[in-house]
């Protein structure tokens, strides 16, 4: 594994680089190469790691790991190989997403220098073993995407976006110290690997595991504290917001699974606890997205959606674990995992595909574009298919996660019998409602955004070679794993073996039909593409052309006359008044020479206006009492601190 | 899967693919009759999509791909949802455990690309059909998991077949949960196949259908292709239907094809009569209406919750 090591000295490498070349356009194209190349290396040294060996055969040499700081089991594996993976499209796409701005004359040194620290130290948390070398990590990947996403930090919502990114990033973190700290005083050891099995905690159990919880359930955007990612994600550059939801959410999720690991163990209330928490996230997740007009908005209400998800495939496995029953845990986790590497992969997609419009047209609202599918067929292709698998719909990736999970309700009402396939139907039929609000809400955004006639002029629209490409990685990724998901469901049963569960191999989830599944898919890919070729034989024979669409007999059809996002997705949130507070305000034409009318709506987010920012308000307000104690001058509070540290030194001089 | 069962299971499937027309043509027949008029013969879709198959195709300036690969994708996709359901006593051509999750979701890929297709085109009937079609099919979703989906948790068996197999007609709680659920299926083949009270596949109005103004922009073959489908996409729930009143245990032919043809009678009867009877909701009251059938979908779960 020392492969890995040179593979992280290779990307920081990258930073030397572009700070020390001084033409910026061959500065950026090594430091990108050196970086991609570190990349694939870290991947060419992970992947085998993760499925050829035993996670006990693996380590750096003992001149690189004193003292055990770094372990390489399986649960770690698996996310440095998903970070390793969606790193390398985005940044070739970071290549030539800095390149506009280089040509701009602005300087983006400093922004490299963060996403690549980005990067490297979000590899080093999956494979920290040292409680504190993996909070120093924490800390060092939540603020360097921080200061990614001040890149534009002159706008106004940049500023204010960002720092609600910034105050939720700290409030985890300060839960993760606690947390480490409790788990250090509780096994006298700063090391993971010796935190396991922690049963027997007693009073301390509830505690940990909640403040556990809590803290990197924060991080990965679970309702209700999901509000940082509406703000956070429409702001930062594209290579951090495809980072951010692609990447460092799913921290939160590793976190969530390395708790468990902690415990070994989950009482029942807490997979319900998870399972209602989830679904509601999901639910309301994608509910809100549909409502929205920003096309980085309703991707990160997507992420909200797609975390949830996974929380149900977690708060399953909790279900499993209380009753100690090995398939409901294995379909549980198995889908958690799976769809954790899915969403990855399909949501740094569509980020990245909305940051290729965004940089062509420069608006990010969906209502301004349409048509795109006539300047670039292959373009709207790969963002098609990240919608399909993000959709949940076969044959690609999403299809397969969801299967996994539904497989898991089914499989607890049959273990649990009792009043649990009631419970199992309910759950299901909210996937099943997520599911059909996730289809409606991405024809939305691909009729609206590719289809049609283009709703304003575009100048220009060009695609590099570099973002199809990296486009294509991701989509390549989500069409494998739809049709030939075995390898992806090995590799996730055998982190689950290595980490959770003691299941031999015949385990539930490789006992899914899943051959017969890959035969169907390919089956109906050969179908679509033959009929397709007997149509264009017949239309040959009987003729075919083009002609203007059906108007009523109204000749003077025009781009205008389309319909629109809010119009189409108006149907639904009219129904939902109570939860998503869905404003219009419409100034219809009157008389008989109208003058202008306009229609405007936005949505408001419940749990956002009606809880939270009251909450935040209230507290701004008590803080904003003992501000009596602010003084202008710095010496003051350096006095405080001293003071501080005075009274907390001798409470633990008192204590020994 | 032996070669016999894989025979049978296209011989099945050949069968679906044959007599869907046929059972549009029944429910249209029938409805006229009911209002008083002589109708078109019962074979009257089999000549439709022979007219249709021989026209030119017209494709909009303003559309894409979308619109040539749409109904092939839709054709293509119905074909393997009506795969997976039981003829009879039949094993069906795909069978597997959870393929009740690919059914739904397979018939939601034929409904995305549908959606894409009607939106291509750019112009707002199309885009109204859509946006109903996408709002009215959330609601509709539910409905399919509160009824075939019920009956998977509680017998613990997640493919269509053996699900219909679990059913027993000697056990009072299947009876009435026979009943739930085919009323659940009725409602939801009136959804999803946009007849009345939902939608009228015989109006001309452009702004008051769903699914007939999605298509509005279409001709010639890939007309065909999705009326074609559209016909299969009914029979489906037909026979959704009538697997509920199959006793599997007797495996005699006559009897799966006397059954077969009295509850395909009864439901295009049932079907023309609904539509003789009831006009067209507001399209403001549909969500009213399939919350209801989820409201008789739920019923399943308390007669289970009372009987266990």
């Amino acid at each position: 594994m020392d492969l890995l090591f040179y593979a992280l000295v290779v990307q920081i490498a990258s930073i030397i680089v572009i700070a020390s070349v001084r033409n910026n356009h061959k500065a950026s194209a090594a430091a990108h190469l050196l970086l991609t190349a570190g990349l694939v290396l870290g991947l060419s040294s992970s992947f085998p790691a993760l499925v050829f060996s035993n996670s006990s055969s693996l380590n750096f040499s003992s001149l690189l790991n004193p003292a055990n700081i770094f372990r390489f089991d399986s649960l770690g594996l698996f996310f440095l190989n998903i970070i390793q993976l969606v790193a390398i499209p985005t940044t070739i796409y970071s290549h030539s997403y800095l390149r506009h701005y280089i040509d701009e004359g602005k300087s983006v040194t400093s922004n490299f220098i963060f996403f690549v620290l980005m990067i490297v130290s979000t590899q080093v948390v999956v494979i920290a073993n040292h409680a504190i070398l993996f909070l120093i990590c924490w800390e060092v990947m939540s603020t360097t995407a921080y200061l990614g996403i001040l890149f534009e930090k002159e706008k106004r919502d940049v500023q204010t976006g960002s720092f609600y990114y910034l105050a939720v990033s700290h409030v985890a973190v300060f839960l993760l110290y606690i947390f480490f700290f409790l788990l250090h005083q509780q096994t006298n050891s700063w090391l993971m690997s010796d935190f396991h099995n922690l049963q027997n905690t007693g009073s301390l159990f509830i505690l940990l595991y909640t403040l556990g919880l809590t803290a990197f359930g924060i991080k990965s955007g679970f309702m209700p504290f999901h509000f940082w990612l509406p703000r956070a994600h429409p702001i930062a550059p594209t290579i951090f917001s495809a980072f951010l939801s692609g990447i460092i959410i799913k921290m939160g999720i590793y976190g969530i699974f390395r708790t468990y690991q902690f415990f070994n163990y989950a009482p029942e209330w807490l997979g319900w606890l998870v399972l209602g928490i989830s679904l509601i996230s999901a639910i309301f997740g994608v509910w809100y997205a549909l409502a929205q007009h920003d096309i980085k908005r309703l991707l990160a209400y997507h992420s909200v959606e797609n975390i949830g998800i996974i929380g149900i495939g977690i708060g399953v496995g909790f279900i499993g674990s209380a009753y100690n029953s090995l398939p409901i845990q294995i379909l549980g986790f198995g889908g958690a995992l799976l769809h954790t590497l899915n969403h990855a992969i399909f949501k740094t997609l569509l980020f990245i595909g909305s940051g290729v419009i965004y940089q062509n047209l420069g608006t990010r609202n969906i209502e301004s574009m349409g048509g795109l599918v006539h300047r670039s067929r292959y373009f709207f292709i790969l963002f098609l298919i990240g919608s399909i698998a993000i959709s949940g719909l076969p044959p690609f990736n999403g299809f397969i996660s969801e299967f996994i999970i539904f497989n898991g309700f089914f499989t607890t009402a049959k273990e649990l019998k009792n009043y649990y396939p009631l419970l199992m139907i309910i759950s299901a039929v909210g996937l099943a409602f997520v599911g059909g609000l996730a289809v409606a809400c991405f024809t939305k955004i691909n009729s609206i955004m590719f289809l049609g006639t283009e709703r304003k002029e575009i100048k220009k629209f060009h695609i590099s070679n570099y973002e199809y490409l990296s486009l294509s990685i991701l989509a390549f990724f989500c069409v494998l794993i739809g049709v030939y998901p075995q390898p992806f469901i090995g590799i996730v049963n055998k982190v689950l073996n290595n980490g959770f569960v003691t299941a031999n191999h015949s385990s539930e989830l490789l006992n899914i039909n899943w051959l017969f599944i890959s035969i169907i898919f390919i089956a109906l890919l050969a179908a679509i593409i033959l009929i397709f070729f007997l149509k264009r034989l017949i239309q040959k024979k009987y003729g075919k052309r083009i002609s203007a669409p059906w108007g009523c007999g109204y000749e003077g059809l025009n781009y205008r006359m389309q319909y629109t996002a809010s119009s189409y997705a108006d149907e639904l949130n009219e129904i939902p008044k109570s939860i998503l507070v869905y404003h219009k305000k419409v100034q219809s034409p009157k008389g008989i020479f109208p003058a202008k009318g306009s229609f405007e709506s936005h949505s408001v987010d419940l749990i956002d206006s009606k809880i939270l920012l009251p909450a935040f308000r209230s507290m701004s307000k008590l803080i904003c009492r003992i501000k009596f104690l602010s003084y202008t001058d710095i010496r003051y509070y350096i006095a405080f601190i001293l003071i501080t540290i005075t009274i907390y030194s001798v409470i633990a001089f008192l204590w020994n | 899967m032996e070669l016999t069962t894989f025979v049978r299971g296209i011989i099945s499937l050949l069968v679906v693919l044959g007599f869907a027309p046929l059972f549009a043509g029944l429910v249209n027949k029938l409805k006229a009759i009911f209002t008083g008029r002589l109708g078109a013969p019962v074979l009257q879709p089999y000549s439709d999509l022979k007219r249709l198959f021989r026209k030119e195709t017209i494709n909009a300036n303003s559309s894409s791909f979308i619109s040539v690969i749409s109904p092939t994708i839709n054709l293509v996709a119905v074909v393997i949802a009506a795969a997976m359901l039981p003829i009879g006593f039949e094993r069906p051509l795909i069978s597997f455990e959870g393929d009740i999750i690919l059914f739904a979701y397979i018939l939601g890929l034929a409904r995305f690309f549908q959606i894409l297709a009607a939106m291509d085109i750019g112009s707002s009937f199309e885009g109204m059909g859509a946006s109903r079609e996408a709002a009215f099919a959330v609601f509709a979703e539910p409905i399919f998991f509160f009824t075939l989906g019920s009956i998977a948790f509680i017998s613990g068996l997640t493919s269509i077949y053996e699900i219909y197999h679990s059913i027993r007609l000697d056990n009072v709680t299947y009876i009435v949960f026979i009943i739930v659920c085919s009323i659940s299926v009725f409602i939801l083949a009136v959804t999803e196949c946009s007849r009345m009270p939902v939608d009228d596949p015989k109006t001309h109005l452009e702004l008051t259908m769903i699914h007939e103004v999605m298509i509005l922009d279409n001709s010639g073959v890939d007309l065909f292709l999705y009326q074609y489908s559209s016909h299969i996409k009914l029979f489906i729930y037909a026979i959704l239907e009538t697997s509920f009143f199959y006793p599997f245990g007797i495996r005699s032919y006559t009897v799966a094809i006397v059954i077969f043809v009295v509850v395909i009678t009864a439901l295009s009867i049932s079907l023309a009569i609904v539509e003789t009877i009831t006009s067209r909701f507001k399209m403001k009251s549909i969500p009213h209406y399939l919350l209801f059938a989820t409201a008789i979908g739920i019923l399943n779960l308390l007669i289970y919750t009372f009987t266990v």
